[in-house]
């Protein structure tokens, strides 16, 4: 189910645009969604689950235009949706939830919406405590059950914000495995600032910044941004300048920096091989766009 | 719509805050009215005494549940809640209407046992069981509606304003739109838009409570008591009740888009 995006504008009243002109084509499969706070992914998840209208531009998913009320309820019997501010109804329980949610997706036939739902609960393994209210369960709980809301209707689009915000790390690496694994025949838009979630999930990629496309190509294109031109440097002195540091690791003799730069930040800098970060830290360095843009 | 009238109706009835006010309501009725409460229980005219109850019920218990629900529709976006079910195939209209109806049920559930209750008391203690039938007729006629306007306006209005606004100038208003006498000041009370069913409860029921005033303002508001204004003055009611939802996606948009 490809995803075509043309010319998208959000402006939200009296505000700067949230979107600005953005074309991007996603195609089927997983696909990550990169930026910082404010670059507009949220914008973007919540046009495409139809909770937006866009201020002007074109959305096509699976060739549904998303602008339209009937495209919007096609693309919505498809889809799968974890919103980044995830909230769920506390007096009710995880199961009672699904099952709402599950009826409002359409899964009608009683029996197969309790089997579908006990085997989700397995899937995030709230099993156990399932038919305990919401009230009292964790932040990371809740997100679980939000995953699980997500999967209800077997989706072959799902669009998942932040999805790991507040899970543990095992509970992060077992999702992203489950997302890997439903992807396939499915389009899976994965919207993260978290650059590991998308290195250990995705082949491919786009990066927003201001409401606009920045980077779309693979982990290895970005990751190739920042060749030679990362570094590590050892000082016991102050920060090295001229550069965005990825990390400051205690060593002997001082800290030992991990740098990204355009060139060497002092005369005994190491120069290292870049991973996703790097990549994606060297795209907001001093450079044209139009560079970046160029796969 | 049936799923979200289950689950609100589910999530509402288990709201304990919702049985305790409803609880302090009737107690403080139950004390107020303790003195009498032997002469009405042995009172032969099972009509009559139904709709003073009937009157009592719909006059009180209405600031509670109306407060009550002030917030079940704005509560889905400060809960995060709505995107999720924004994101569904199911219509929207669907689910205000499940969502409008689920919260009226639930609203009614605690008038219908206090109403009922005190229907069966006093069918046992006065021996006229005639007045479960009355009872039946004046909770649907008149408390059903009132119940379904104020749901309407409850849930609706804290779009625009902030819930706490809303519950302060809702009690202001009922008790100034049902229980101030026309003679005394310019009031909606007695009249067709009145929600406590003055038209149906002095029509049906007996109880002088409809009309024109002399010299009051808004009298054409109130025409003489029939059988066809006291059917108007409940379809009014559910009329402006449904106007109102009607208005609550275009409000909701507003706040979310």
């Amino acid at each position: 189910m490809r995803i075509e995006i043309s010319g998208l504008t959000k402006t939200y009243k009296g505000k700067v645009p949230a979107l600005d002109g953005l074309d991007l084509l996603v195609p089927t499969g997983m696909f990550g969604l990169l930026g910082a706070n404010g670059a507009g992914k949220t914008t973007l998840m919540r046009i495409l689950a139809g909770l937006l209208r866009p201020t002007s531009g074109d959305v096509r998913i699976g060739g549904n235009d998303v602008t339209s009320r009937a495209g919007r309820q096609a693309v919505q019997r498809v889809l799968g949706y974890l919103p980044q501010d995830l909230g769920v109804y506390p007096d009710l329980s995880a199961r009672e939830f699904l099952d709402y949610v599950g009826l409002l997706k359409g899964i009608d036939d009683r029996a197969t919406r309790r089997r579908r739902v006990g085997e989700l609960l397995e899937v995030v393994a709230l099993t156990s405590e399932a038919d305990r209210r919401l009230r009292g369960y964790s932040g990371g709980m809740r997100r679980r059950v939000g995953i699980a809301q997500a999967l209800l209707a077997d989706p072959r689009l799902l669009i998942v914000d932040e999805p790991t915000a507040g899970l543990d790390p095992e509970e992060r690496i077992r999702f992203r495995t489950l997302l890997s694994q439903l992807a396939g025949e499915r389009t899976v838009l994965l919207s993260t600032h978290i650059v590991d979630d998308i290195a250990q999930t995705c082949r491919e990629l786009a990066v927003l910044a201001k409401g606009r496309l920045v980077f779309r190509g693979t982990v290895e294109d970005l990751t190739r941004r920042a060749d030679r031109r990362v570094w590590s440097v050892v000082t016991a002195g102050p920060a090295p300048s001229g550069g965005t540091i990825v990390s400051a690791l205690p060593v002997e003799g001082g800290l030992r920096y991990r740098v990204v730069a355009a060139t060497a930040p002092t005369l005994d800098a190491e120069s290292l091989s870049p991973n996703l970060e790097d990549g994606y830290l060297a795209l907001s360095q001093p450079g044209p766009v139009e560079d970046a843009m160029r796969p | 719509m049936s799923a979200a009238f289950r689950y609100e109706f589910l999530m509402q009835v288990r709201k304990r805050s919702m049985w305790l006010a409803n609880g302090a309501i009737v107690l403080l009725l139950g004390l107020l009215s303790a003195r009498s409460l032997g002469d009405v229980l042995d009172d032969p005219a099972a009509k009559a005494t139904m709709a003073s109850t009937a009157v009592l019920v719909n006059l009180i218990l209405p600031v509670g549940y109306g407060c009550f629900l002030a917030d079940r529709l704005v509560r889905d976006d400060r809960l995060g809640v709505a995107a999720i079910l924004d994101a569904t195939p199911a219509s929207a209209a669907g689910r205000l209407a499940g969502k409008y109806l689920g919260s009226c049920a639930a609203a009614a559930v605690p008038l219908a046992i206090v109403y009922f209750g005190f229907a069966a008391l006093y069918a046992a203690t006065a021996g006229r069981p005639v007045a479960l039938g009355w009872a039946a007729a004046l909770f649907a006629v008149v408390i059903l509606p009132a119940v379904l306007f104020v749901g309407a306006f409850a849930l609706v209005v804290p779009l625009l304003i902030p819930a706490p606004l809303f519950r302060v100038l809702f009690v202001g208003y009922w008790f100034w739109g049902n229980a101030i006498s026309p003679a005394a000041m310019p009031t909606l009370a007695s009249s067709l838009v009145t929600p406590i069913g003055s038209y149906p409860l002095e029509v049906f029921f007996g109880v002088d409570l409809a009309g024109p005033e002399p010299g009051a303002l808004f009298n054409f508001l109130r025409p003489e008591a029939t059988a066809a204004t006291a059917l108007l003055s409940i379809g009014v009611l559910l009329a402006l009740a449904t106007l109102v939802l009607s208005a609550a996606p275009a409000l909701r948009a507003r706040i979310t888009r």
